[in-house]
């Protein structure tokens, strides 16, 4: 039961806020009560392994079950969700409450679909959470920008939406269940097809490739929605998706080799994204894609144990460094990340956003770091050119994260004027505060029995890595800091120096929105239009085709009129034939008028029909009255 | 109890028909003579949710009530329900209700609206509960006759000829019908027009030229009234034309009457042909379901886009009955899935375009017009026609949590199992509904509002009372679906040999 609680909570939560009226205060405090409630009952959930199920139809149960990994993602969202909750009832005043409340449902959703325990209840879960997010997205809706950026967002990941219906049914049809307990036993042809929609599934949802740009695009909500978005919810599902399900469908020969492909092309591919960008929150946007590859490459390695740590250090440490960044946004009214460098006038903030940049580089001791390890552990077991793959991202992770740190919050050029000193608010700066205590209190993991503890919490297995690893990429971040540094003092880190055109093109994943709107959305929209066109000349022309040869065939069968049906034949001709007739008088013979021809006869008999309206309505019942009797007669007629 | 759902309707049309002049305490006030129509075309409503209560799910036809009629032709006055008439017949009350206490300009012709909409009633109800194929053509054609005037005499812009358009196209379909029905009847021994006799001789059993003319028949007049694709022509102009309750019962429920044909007759009394004709049928449905949802994406009228979505969501329908119906071993389950999924279709699109129609109609009293280039910001103005066609547009795309998604899920869970590819195919249709519906979000509801909508008025309480109730069952069969489910099932289960 108090796994449907769990969902429920905050839910009721936001019903609750839209009932409070305009309070800002009051509805603020309520929001984050609630939070804080979930995250109680979460920990109390997670630790009992609880389970409900309830009958959706006579042949189908919908079941939650908190247990493996699902048990840290509910404690994790409510924990991320709870700060960034709060710093959006602190900063957001444009439509606060309708915000506040489409978050408190968003966690609800995101809490349901970690919990489901059948493709369907997930289905449930990770479709809401779409709906959520466009609501979200939307936020701004007077913006033009806003809505289609959120339609964008939307549509992308229902395309990955069609791999998880397809998933649900052939589970169905291979086990008789939508039930993930059932995965295992469905026959190797049916798994495959599973598998297939699990991965475009997770896909799409994780903003991996091809799908990745619709992460920008979720960039038009407020800080605090990408905040959530890109932490420990809606991106973290399709993630999350494969941690659940990786294990079950590994016997598929090429899955976990095709996830781990997924994600070596994003990770590399968002992190030269992010750093080639000049918007601070479309940078941490490019990582997020980058960091889901990581994480994919984890569980293609075999590893889901050390993707479920990275994903809990990457929600921690991401909705650190967006809140942050929204702090700087605020404080200069603009992203951009040639005008920023606010260390002076933001040193506190600045200094907590160092933490997620160093957690996103992977220094130790801190838990991303331990993480980063285990995957590289895991993959230079499984191959070593996933392993060089890791490294090359770890190489380019610490580039783009000291960039991004650097460029935002490093200290401003000697020659130019200081920003504004900028004095965040209470509850805005303790949000960053407790994002970034967990971030540093994940560090514990590298304590003794940690390793342990990870691996239960994930029910997943381990590698442990051989020293010169960690030294190898410690190594390499040393050197990406020094690089980056001169690349500051010199001022070419903004661009690097590159063309700009080349720069933006890189920026905007190399091109890959542009295409995908060349040969998929316009292809369908012209494709629609061609069709609509088609609808309205070709077939209705059709249809008025056969009324013309029905004339014909019913001439014909009134010369031969034994037929047995000869009465009804002749009813049928005598209607088809006073509307051929009256067509074949407006007739031009154009080729115009073969398509016109039935419908102006139509227009002739409305005309005619006309004369039958004559308002007085009893004249109506009569004509039907008196169609019934022709229809009576020519019943019993029959022999 | 049945037949007083069927007649007093009929007999409310009658007496508002005559009174709404004579009485002048109706005929002096359209909101009086409104709120009597109302309260009629509640009884049917009212007795059905007995039917309902007293419904056992035995999996045979239950209630039945029989007289006499014709009897040297085997003809009878015969009704009753099972797991697939009463959900139909109970929603189509609904929407009657709904469609009668909506706004609407009754061009100072109130009484004859409303008894036409009453009689329709009567006849529509009749139809889902007749359990005598004579019976059940009558109602079927008397309910055209109903619409042609209901579409000619209140709709706008060219409606005498879109409304004569769908009565000859559609009586062009009746006419088969009548056929195949005659054709059935002169095979079955002793003769008899008695639907569950008819089951139960299975006269046509094997197949063979014969049933398949009949089954042809009855095809062409099920799949025009439907509509399925490439018959659907008269469907758009009828819907642009045709006033917003008038569309919404079009849609929410003669659409139906060629689906449940489809179920009660083509599947029930030739099951062996239809499973011969079953893959065609399928593959017909996925063209619907595609071509609907992108002729709608291309579509800037709201009218016509939702018309088009209707015959996107007719896809679903026919694909659940082929998958239900074909001649595939051992996938029982996943028919009954498929079949459950299909009648929920019916249900669900029925009050989910209802509301959309409905929708159009508000949004054209105060804008006159369909095109949605033309709006743009109204959720400034008016937050609960936003909300609720929010609500149902993604009722309609099929939003977990709204009765289309159980519908949807159902269906594509059983045609993956019998057709997978086909059913691969389908689900295209699902990113271009949903494509198309926020899109026409966008354009309506959201971005900036132009200056001559400053003064647009939200939804009156009528209107804003009858969505909310249609979209709150939507809701409710949505998340918890089991209650419809349940008395479904007992139908599906028995009729795929599950």
């Amino acid at each position: 039961m108090i796994v449907l609680i769990l969902p429920l909570l905050p839910v009721a939560g936001a019903g609750v806020l839209l009932l409070l009226g305009d309070r800002p205060r009051l509805v603020g405090v309520a929001a984050v009560g609630t939070l804080l409630l979930t995250l109680a009952v979460a920990i109390a959930a997670a630790t009992s392994e609880p389970s409900f199920g309830w009958a959706w139809s006579p042949g189908i149960q919908l079941r939650l079950e908190l247990d493996g990994f699902g048990r840290t993602m509910s404690v994790l969202v409510p924990l991320i969700a709870t700060p960034i909750v709060a710093y959006a009832a602190a900063t957001e005043d444009d439509g606060r409450r309708r915000l506040l409340a489409l978050l408190l449902a968003f966690v609800g959703a995101m809490l349901l679909l970690v919990s489901a325990a059948d493709f369907l209840t997930l289905l449930i879960g990770w479709e809401l959470v779409s709906f959520l997010s466009w609501t979200l997205i939307g936020h701004r809706w007077r913006d033009p920008d806003a809505v289609r950026s959120a339609t964008q967002a939307f549509l992308t990941t229902r395309v990955g939406d069609i791999g998880l219906f397809i998933a649900a049914g052939m589970t169905f049809a291979a086990t008789g269940s939508f039930a993930f307990a059932g995965l295992a036993g469905a026959d190797p042809g049916a798994q495959a097809v599973i598998a297939a929609g699990v991965l475009l599934a997770a896909a799409a949802k994780s903003a991996q490739l091809p799908f990745s740009p619709w992460l920008f695009a979720a960039m038009a909500g407020p800080t605090p929605v990408s905040a959530l978005l890109h932490s420990a919810t809606l991106v973290a599902a399709g993630a999350y998706l494969l941690i659940r399900l990786g294990p079950d469908l590994g016997a598929v020969a090429w899955f976990l080799p095709a996830v781990a492909t997924v994600g070596i092309a994003t990770a590399l591919a968002g992190a030269v994204v992010a750093l080639v960008q000049t918007d601070a929150k479309r940078a941490l946007a490019g990582s997020t894609s980058a960091q889901y590859g990581l994480m994919f490459i984890a569980v293609g390695a075999g590893s889901v144990a050390a993707a479920g740590a990275q994903l809990v250090a990457h929600a921690a440490f991401k909705s650190l460094l967006f809140l942050g960044a929204g702090m700087a946004i605020h404080a200069t009214g603009s992203g951009w990340l040639g005008s920023l460098r606010l260390a002076r006038a933001m040193p506190l903030v600045a200094l907590l956003s160092a933490v997620g940049a160093l957690a996103l580089t992977a220094v130790p001791p801190l838990g991303a770091a331990w993480s980063k390890e285990r995957i590289l552990a895991a993959t230079l077991q499984a191959s070593p050119w996933l392993g060089g793959a890791v490294l090359i991202a770890s190489l380019l992770t610490a580039l783009y994260a000291a960039r991004y740190q650097l460029l935002v919050f490093g200290p401003p050029d000697a020659g130019t004027r200081a920003a504004q000193p900028y004095r965040p608010g209470a509850a805005e700066l303790a949000s960053l505060a407790v994002l970034a205590s967990v971030t540093l209190l994940l560090s514990a993991v590298w304590l003794p029995g940690g390793e342990r503890f990870v691996a239960s919490m994930t029910e997943g297995t381990l590698e442990s890595g051989a020293a010169w690893e960690i030294a190898a990429s410690v190594g390499l971040t040393a050197v990406a800091f020094g690089l980056v540094w001169q690349l500051f003092r010199s001022r070419r880190l903004l661009t690097f120096g590159l063309p700009d055109r080349l720069q933006a093109a890189a920026a905007d994943w190399l091109g890959l929105p542009a295409m995908t709107h060349a040969i998929i959305v316009r292809p369908i929209e012209s494709l629609a239009a061609t069709l609509a066109r088609l609808d309205d000349r070709v077939i209705d022309a059709g249809i008025r085709g056969v009324a013309w040869l029905a004339r014909r065939v019913s001439a014909l069968a009134a010369i031969h009129g034994e037929w047995t049906f000869d009465g009804i034949v002749r009813g049928i001709t005598s209607l088809t034939l006073g509307t051929a007739r009256a067509s074949r008088t407006t007739d031009d013979l154009g080729v115009d008028a073969a398509v016109e021809a039935g419908a102006r006869g139509v227009g002739l008999v409305g005309e005619a029909s006309r004369r039958l309206q004559t308002g007085e309505s009893h004249h109506y019942y009569v004509i039907i009255a008196v169609g019934l009797a022709v229809m009576l007669v020519v019943l019993i007629w029959i022999p | 109890m049945l037949s007083a759902a069927v007649i007093l309707p009929i007999v409310g049309a009658v007496l508002i028909f005559v009174l709404g002049r004579q009485l002048s305490w109706l005929a002096t006030s359209e909101r009086r003579l409104q709120r009597v129509a109302t309260l009629a075309a509640a009884i049917p409503l009212v007795l059905l949710a007995f039917a309902w209560l007293a419904f056992e799910g035995t999996g045979g036809f239950e209630q039945v009530e029989a007289l006499n009629w014709i009897p040297t032709l085997g003809v009878s006055y015969r009704v009753g329900i099972d797991g697939l008439s009463l959900p139909l017949a109970s929603m189509t009350a609904l929407i009657f209700v709904a469609a009668t206490a909506y706004p609407v300009d009754l061009r100072g012709r109130g009484p004859s609206y409303f008894a036409l909409m009453l009689f329709l009633e009567g006849a529509s109800i009749g139809l889902f509960l007749a359990l005598d194929l004579f019976l059940f053509f009558v109602f079927w054609d008397v309910s055209l006759v109903a619409m042609y005037f209901l579409i000619g005499a209140w709709g706008h812009g060219d409606a005498r000829r879109s409304a004569l358009k769908f009565f000859v196209y559609t009586f062009a379909g009746s006419l088969p019908l009548l056929l195949a029905i005659l054709g059935i009847y002169l095979t079955t021994e002793p003769r008899t027009f008695d639907m569950a006799q008819i089951i139960e001789q299975q006269p046509l059993a094997g197949g063979g030229l014969y049933a398949v003319l009949v089954f042809i028949g009855f095809f062409i007049g099920f799949a025009i009234k439907t509509p399925m694709v490439p018959f659907h022509t008269w469907l758009p102009p009828a819907h642009v034309d045709a006033p917003g309750p008038v569309s919404a019962v079009l849609a929410g429920v003669l659409l139906k009457m060629g689906t449940y044909g489809f179920v009660r007759i083509l599947m029930a009394m030739l099951p062996d042909t239809f499973a011969q004709f079953a893959f065609p049928l399928a593959v017909l449905a996925v063209i619907a379901i595609v071509y609907g949802a992108l002729v709608a994406l291309a579509q800037t009228n709201l009218k016509r886009l939702v018309a088009y979505t209707s015959i996107n969501h007719m896809g679903y329908v026919i694909l659940g009955l082929a998958v239900a119906g074909a001649a595939v071993p051992g996938q029982a389950a996943a028919q009954a899935i498929a079949l459950t999924g299909a009648t929920v279709e019916m249900v669900a699109h029925g009050l989910i375009t209802g509301s959309l129609f409905l929708i159009s109609g508000s949004l054209l009293a105060r804008g006159s017009t369909y095109e949605t280039d033309a709006y743009g910001g109204l959720l400034q103005r008016a937050p609960w026609l936003t909300s609720l066609t929010v609500l149902a547009a993604f009722a309609s795309l099929g939003l977990p949590g709204l009765a289309g998604f159980v519908a949807e899920i159902q269906v594509f869970t059983g045609a993956l199992a019998v057709y997978p590819w086909l059913a691969a195919v389908g689900l295209f249709g699902i990113i271009v509904t949903a494509a198309l519906f926020l899109r026409m979000l966008g354009r309506v509801f959201l971005g900036g509002l132009p200056e001559r909508w400053s003064e647009f008025r939200d939804l009156g309480r009528t209107e804003a009372f009858t969505l909310a109730a249609l979209l709150a069952l939507v809701v409710v069969i949505g998340v918890f679906p089991a209650w419809l489910l349940d008395v479904i099932d007992s139908f599906a289960g028995p009729f795929v040999g599950r």
